[in-house]
């Protein structure tokens, strides 16, 4: 008898060091697996290599060294993907997606092909098949090789990666800007600019709208919108572009439309709901505290709507809409290049008070 | 739209160049942040021409054509930008001084990539709490995009209350509220006191701000004057009848806006106060109802003698519309109570001019016949717009209603001048065949037999009481 609950005794002690085991690895912080396999990066680069990626934290000028526009238009700091090996560009994509989330990392992608779409395009219909404007001498292949696809996107550290002192991890190109701050078990994301052209494309039979959410949820909540919500919500005037697109970091300004402390309920959820595609773009546990923070915020959070309040089924609004909270500011600003707005559009997303983390740092 | 961008695209393949303007080809993008602060105003803009108006852009500012953009040209340049502006405060012209300039080159310029940054300030002269900045953008407004914007004030004595712009954004209008002047003597009287607290709530912008909602909210209206239509009428049965006298018509249409005041107002201010909370949507759903039952009753009367009843009763409904726009200024408390009276006094002001533009036509064209074809038919528009706005706020079915409504509302004045002269017509006409039937048939018998006329139905009355 005693020799037998002996034996359960040992069973289970063996089982519960088994499992503290596990707790310990997979409780990895968020922070220190990024950290992690930002090292794990860095040790695939040579010297020069490295020396390219690595800046000072409190670089200012590296920090706003991010555009809506192609690479070659606008440089990046940092090393592209185009000048890494298999090995460092698989552990530069690893350190992406221990930044982000599933969903926020298959976004990226999805706005990186696109931009490989858009280079064949390019290649194959010349300038003024799509409109496209980017392309020098009629717009051959090797032309649009150095302006567009997926190989172009630059990826950069500020800062040495740590779990306690703050650095920053950007990777962008065109279309996109990630400034991904982190600073202990803190994650921030703002600014950040997503962009997608084609804004709808077709890979392996299947339609992909890279931004296809950012439109079709605000659409909704619109519609959710009574008549008289609606007529605050939606703006007399146009506009044209971002308000506070790149270079406009720290800016705020007086919100306008209809403050959600008018909506009821499910109208505030539904916003919630549309302010996640930005928030939700960087790691669970950031994204969490993110969210936590808006919704606390939602009754000082204001939409605003500019355009056509339709959209032809299956395809992006060809609206202008911004949200704005003590803490945030997202714009979608449909861009008339092509011809079709709904196939082009640029997208921010701001902390005016703690753009790169600074709120935080105080740097 | 096509054919512009084709051409677009023409002339940036023509320009050879490697074309980056990654969005906007043929529009001049300025964009305009302003701030207000205690004695001056101050602005940043962000100049960026497109890929394709880029040219005459670079060959403006460059003036001797070397290819380079020299400091007197770009001082030259943001002079001329700072000329094609207007900004005036209070209705003063203010004199905007750059501050900084800053000019990308030509080659940026010229792939459509170049911002022109320009920063000036203008100071400003003393005044009253009740500010209107207005800016106007006029330069080469026939390919820009305008954009303006204002910070939020770090100043807290500085309140944004509201900010009107045209479709293309060239003209801009900020009302803000600018407290804390010099401090009020010692000998503070009690009229200081009271100006000070009004001025704190931003008294004459919010009354204009009420004004405009008003204006704007053509359900409101709708239900007043679908409620007036009938007032100047009397009862015959189950039917509106003849003319019902000067003053009766004039104390009832007093009656019903007082009441509808009264209603509106006391939902307005515990709304506002954040004493009562009730979604919007049945609200909407239930002003829309007011205004078909107004309609209905404009037909054939439904509560004869009691209108000023039904208009307090909806009018508490109204009101808790009005609220949502005054929740959302974030005024104090005491604020609050200067906010609410200025607001609704403006809301007073409009309503009593929609009323007074509209009563004397009413009154001059309901002693005639034609009357009827008018309230009929006012009744029926505002029964089919009432019904659209239902089946809209209730089911969520689009529909032409409120579109029509906005647009008779943005031809409103035109209308009332139609109106009023219409029944000036109608008047006159009514006027001479009385003459005729005077000389023709004594008239006395008629007029002392008219409320027993009136009681056939109102096909056949041409009667009036006074």
């Amino acid at each position: 008898m005693r020799v037998h609950s002996m034996k359960r005794v040992r069973g289970i002690s063996a089982l519960a060091v088994i499992w503290l085991l596990v707790i310990a690895t997979t409780a990895q912080t968020a922070t220190s697996r990024i950290v992690g396999a930002a090292n794990a990066f860095l040790s695939t680069l040579d010297a020069k290599q490295r020396q390219s990626v690595l800046f000072a934290f409190d670089d200012n000028e590296q920090r706003a060294r991010w555009s809506n526009f192609p690479v070659a238009v606008v440089h990046r700091g940092g090393i592209s993907l185009k000048e890494l090996s298999s090995t460092q560009r698989s552990a530069a994509m690893a350190l992406l997606s221990s930044a982000l989330s599933r969903r926020g990392y298959e976004k990226i992608q999805q706005i990186m092909e696109g931009d490989e779409v858009n280079k064949l395009n390019e290649a194959n219909n010349g300038p003024g098949g799509n409109f496209g404007p980017f392309s020098r001498n009629g717009g051959n292949r090797s032309r649009s090789d150095a302006i567009f696809g997926r190989d172009l996107y630059y990826i950069s550290l500020l800062g040495s990666p740590s779990e306690k002192n703050p650095w920053m991890l950007q990777f962008g190109g065109h279309h996109l800007a990630l400034n991904i701050t982190i600073a202990g078990d803190r994650g921030i994301l703002t600014p950040t600019l997503t962009g997608a052209q084609p804004a709808l494309y077709t890979e392996n039979g299947k339609t992909v709208r890279p931004l296809g959410e950012e439109s079709d949820k605000a659409l909704a909540l619109l519609n959710a919108l009574s008549d008289g919500q609606r007529k605050q919500a939606i703006l007399r005037y146009r506009v044209a572009d971002l308000v506070l697109g790149p270079g406009q970091d720290g800016v705020t300004i007086q919100p306008e439309g209809l403050r959600a402390s008018a909506m009821d309920d499910r109208q505030r959820s539904m916003l919630l709901d549309l302010e996640a595609e930005w928030a939700g773009i960087i790691h669970e546990s950031a994204a969490a505290a993110r969210m936590a923070q808006l919704k606390a915020e939602m009754n000082e959070t204001w939409f605003a709507w500019s355009g056509p309040a339709t959209a032809a089924p299956g395809s992006n609004i060809t609206a202008y809409y911004r949200i704005q909270g003590p803490h945030l500011v997202i714009e979608y600003a449909p861009q008339g290049l092509g011809g079709d707005p709904s196939m082009h559009v640029h997208t921010m997303y701001r902390d005016p008070t703690n753009d790169y983390g600074r709120g935080l740092t105080k740097q | 739209m096509k054919r512009r961008v084709a051409a677009t695209a023409a002339i940036v393949l023509s320009m050879g160049g490697l074309v980056a303007s990654a969005h906007r080809l043929d529009e001049y993008l300025q964009a305009t942040i302003i701030s207000v602060e205690k004695d001056h105003v101050q602005a940043s803009m962000r100049l960026i021409p497109g890929v394709a108006v880029s040219s005459p852009v670079i060959a403006s500012i460059d003036s001797n054509g070397d290819g380079f953009f020299s400091e007197a040209e770009q001082r030259a340049y943001a002079e001329r930008v700072l000329d094609d502006l207007s900004v005036t405060v209070d209705g003063n012209r203010l004199t905007p001084k750059l501050a900084s300039v800053d000019f990308p080159s030509i080659e940026q310029m010229k792939e459509g990539l170049g911002e022109i940054h320009i920063e000036f300030t203008a100071d400003l002269q003393r005044g009253g709490p009740n500010r209107i900045l207005i800016l106007e953008n006029h330069h080469q407004s026939q390919n820009a995009a305008y954009l303006v914007n204002c910070l939020v004030p770090l100043d807290h004595d500085i309140r944004i209350v509201d900010q009107t712009r045209n479709e293309q954004q060239s003209f801009y209008q900020l009302d803000y509220v600018q407290s804390g002047g010099p401090s009020p003597s010692a000998a503070l009287q009690w009229w200081t006191g009271i100006r000070g607290w009004a001025d704190s709530a931003g008294f004459a912008s919010l009354f204009r701000l009420g004004m405009r909602h008003i204006a704007e909210g053509t359900d409101h209206l709708l239900f007043l004057l679908a409620l007036l239509l009938p007032s100047p009428l009397i009862v015959a049965g189950s039917h509106w009848a003849g003319f019902a006298g000067v003053r009766r018509s004039l104390l009832r249409i007093l009656r019903i806006v007082t009441a509808f005041t009264l209603g509106h107002s006391i939902t307005l201010a515990l709304a506002a106060w954040g004493l009562i909370r009730v979604p919007s949507r049945p609200i909407e759903v239930l002003i829309a109802v007011s205004i078909l039952v107004s309609s209905i009753h404009a037909l054939r009367p439904l509560f004869p003698g009691k209108e000023a009843g039904i208009a307090t009763f909806f009018g508490l409904i109204h009101g808790l519309a009005f609220a949502t726009t005054l929740g959302h200024l974030g005024l104090g408390h005491w604020e609050r109570v200067a906010g609410i009276l200025a607001f609704n006094l403006g809301i007073e002001t409009m309503q009593l001019a929609v009323v007074a533009i509209t009563m004397p036509s009413l009154i001059l064209m309901s002693r005639t016949r034609a009357y009827s074809f008018l309230r009929i038919g006012g009744a029926l528009f505002a029964g089919f717009a009432s019904t659209g706005w239902i089946a809209e706020r209730l089911f969520g079915v689009h529909n032409w209603a409120g579109v029509v409504v906005d647009d008779v509302a943005h031809h409103s004045v035109w209308i009332g001048g139609a109106l009023f002269l219409t029944s000036v017509g109608c008047w006159q006409l009514r006027n001479l065949l009385d003459q005729r039937l005077t000389t023709t048939a004594p008239t006395f018998d008629l007029a002392k037999s008219a409320p027993q006329v009136s009681t056939v139905g109102h096909s056949r009355v041409v009667a009036e009481i006074e």
